[in-house]
């Protein structure tokens, strides 16, 4: 790999007593990234710090191999598609385009405009006015602008936003494009299967910090393999259920709740594929089973506490 | 243009357009046309002297008052409407300088509040002066007021870089400092831009209210301060927080 895109020095971010974000390093090269976390989770701030938008309040940010801040000619190089949904109403796609593309340099910005917006699926409205665009326009004339430059660097903050289906499945491509021509690409998003698709490694940031990085498998995997909490509304014979199922080592605890059960579960495949057979054996019915804190905050709270467990 | 920033031509049409699109600018446009009223009252009424009148005109309203708001709320807008709605950022995240940008964002809104400002301050003066119409009369009351225009551009430019309320404050400014304070503190004036806009008007009309300074030097203070401004704002666009 040549020498890093983008580079976190153990950069800090804070905002008066909020920290946005807290001791974060990492590097970029080549290929597509993307930056998981909730919202609120310190991705735009990183995002912002990566777009010199904002200087961290400790630690380092290069951008190849430049500080923004000291001077903006690597902004030549670098595509920016940000968070605010922001548009000149009363210009075309394609003046908003050609006009960005001739602000960073570029030789014959109309002709850059045409390929960028024909790149976003956009020709057919290049020469409307944006007043009348739906979100998802909007975000592919911000994706446009940012890549009609062709820039080694792309920071694309939620580019699926707003999009319909269809329109996901082209962005999803044409980002997976840009990373297989060798360019860098940092790409956020708040759902974990849309990260899936675009990009083979990830970041995940929790309350600011960089919980997991790597592959995305892996994280995903991760994800998948932590102990989970489900929720048993046994009709009947819920002790005895209880008992068997801790006696069959399927569960690691069980709590009572309010005539539920509550058992927490480490390997939540064998679980789901005994648990019919015991509540059979013991003769309970089951009125109810559901996992608990499955939501995406749960499983952030997770990464994190593993993070914190492991002294990182 | 200062320190070798040259004006970023689309920058400029694009912030141009800007500023000229939407209602607002219909509200200021009417604003501008007030000095006509009184203009055309006076002359159908004719009891003072045409020179009187209009020199007070100039100096009480026209320079004080009518352009300084319109200037004050264009020139905030010029950058202060980018940043609130995020534009901003498509032009920060280019290599164009900072200067280069704050300069273009000031002649821009200069430009387009000599645009809605001159046509009938010429007209109140046609009007008003009648035959006595002379240029100097004419033209040393426009620089004047186009003078200050600037440099209420240029520090309401750099106020939209480090308030998020750069329309209140500059409001704020002519209403208190320099519509009041100014009017029984004689030395306040030294920090009016209205003033100094005065001060050059009436090397063309009868001095009914401006201060005891040479044009000249009006006009080096009115050059600095909107200097001193663009170079201040351009160093917030490099250093501030953006939206």
């Amino acid at each position: 790999m040549s020498a890093p895109s983008l580079t976190f020095d153990n950069v800090s971010r804070w905002y008066g007593d909020t920290v946005a974000l807290a001791d974060v390093s990492f590097t970029l090269g080549p290929g597509v990234t993307g930056l998981l976390g909730h919202n609120g989770a310190g991705k735009s701030t990183a995002l912002k710090l990566c777009a010199g938008f904002t200087r961290p309040s400790s630690g380092t940010v290069r951008v190849l191999g430049s500080d923004l801040s000291d001077s903006p000619e690597a902004y030549r190089r670098i595509g920016i598609s940000h968070d605010r949904d922001a548009f000149w109403p009363f210009l075309t796609a394609r003046a908003m385009v050609a006009l960005c593309a001739r602000l960073r340099g570029v030789a014959d910005p109309d002709a850059a405009a045409a390929r960028a917006l024909a790149q976003v699926g956009l020709e057919d409205a290049a020469d409307r006015r944006m007043r009348g665009f739906s979100h998802g326009m909007r975000q592919r004339v911000k994706l446009a602008q940012a890549l009609a430059h062709d820039p080694e660097l792309l920071l694309l903050d939620e580019p699926l936003n707003g999009l319909d289906p269809a329109q996901r499945r082209a962005v999803v491509e044409l980002i997976h494009r840009l990373g297989d021509e060798g360019r860098t690409v940092l790409v956020s998003s708040h759902v974990l299967h849309e990260v899936e698709r675009m990009a083979p490694r990830v970041l995940v940031l929790v309350n600011g910090h960089l919980v997991a990085s790597g592959a995305t498998t892996a994280i995903r995997e991760l994800i998948a393999d932590r102990p989970r909490v489900i929720r048993l509304e046994p009709a009947t014979e819920g002790r005895a259920l209880a008992r068997e199922l801790v006696g069959a080592g399927l569960v690691e605890s069980v709590r009572f709740d309010d005539g539920a059960l509550l058992v927490e579960s480490g390997d939540i495949e064998r679980f789901s594929r005994a648990l019919a057979g015991v509540a059979r054996d013991v003769g309970a019915r089951l009125r109810r089973v559901e996992p608990v804190g499955d939501d995406l905050e749960s499983v952030y709270a997770y990464l994190h506490e593993r993070a914190r467990g492991v002294g990182r | 243009m200062i320190g070798g920033a040259a004006v970023i031509a689309p920058v400029y049409r694009l912030t141009l357009r800007s500023l000229l699109d939407g209602r607002r600018t219909l509200a200021l446009a009417l604003l501008a046309l007030v000095p006509v009223i009184p203009a055309v009252v006076f002359a159908a009424a004719g009891e003072i002297d045409p020179e009187i009148f209009w020199a007070r005109l100039v100096q009480r309203l026209i320079i004080p008052t009518v352009a300084a708001f319109v200037a004050v709320v264009i020139g905030a807008s010029a950058i202060g409407d980018e940043r609130d709605d995020g534009t901003i950022l498509y032009l920060l995240s280019t290599p164009q300088s900072r200067l280069g940008l704050v300069v273009t964002k000031v002649l821009a809104s200069w430009t387009a509040a000599a645009l809605l400002l001159t046509p009938p301050a010429v007209v109140a003066g046609l009007v008003t002066l009648g035959s006595e119409a002379t240029p100097g009369r004419i033209l040393w009351p426009l620089a004047g007021m186009l003078l200050a225009c600037l440099c209420y551009c240029a520090v309401t430019a750099w106020l939209s870089t480090v308030s998020r309320r750069p329309v209140v404050i500059g409001v704020l400014y002519i209403l208190l400092w320099e519509g009041s304070i100014a009017t029984f503190a004689a030395s306040a004036d030294r920090l009016s831009i209205a003033a100094y806009g005065r001060v050059i008007a009436v090397e063309g009309v009868i001095d009914v209210n401006a201060p005891e300074t040479a044009a000249p030097v009006a006009l080096i203070v009115l050059a600095a301060v909107a200097a001193i401004a663009i170079r201040a704002a351009a160093r917030r666009l490099t250093r501030s927080e953006m939206p």
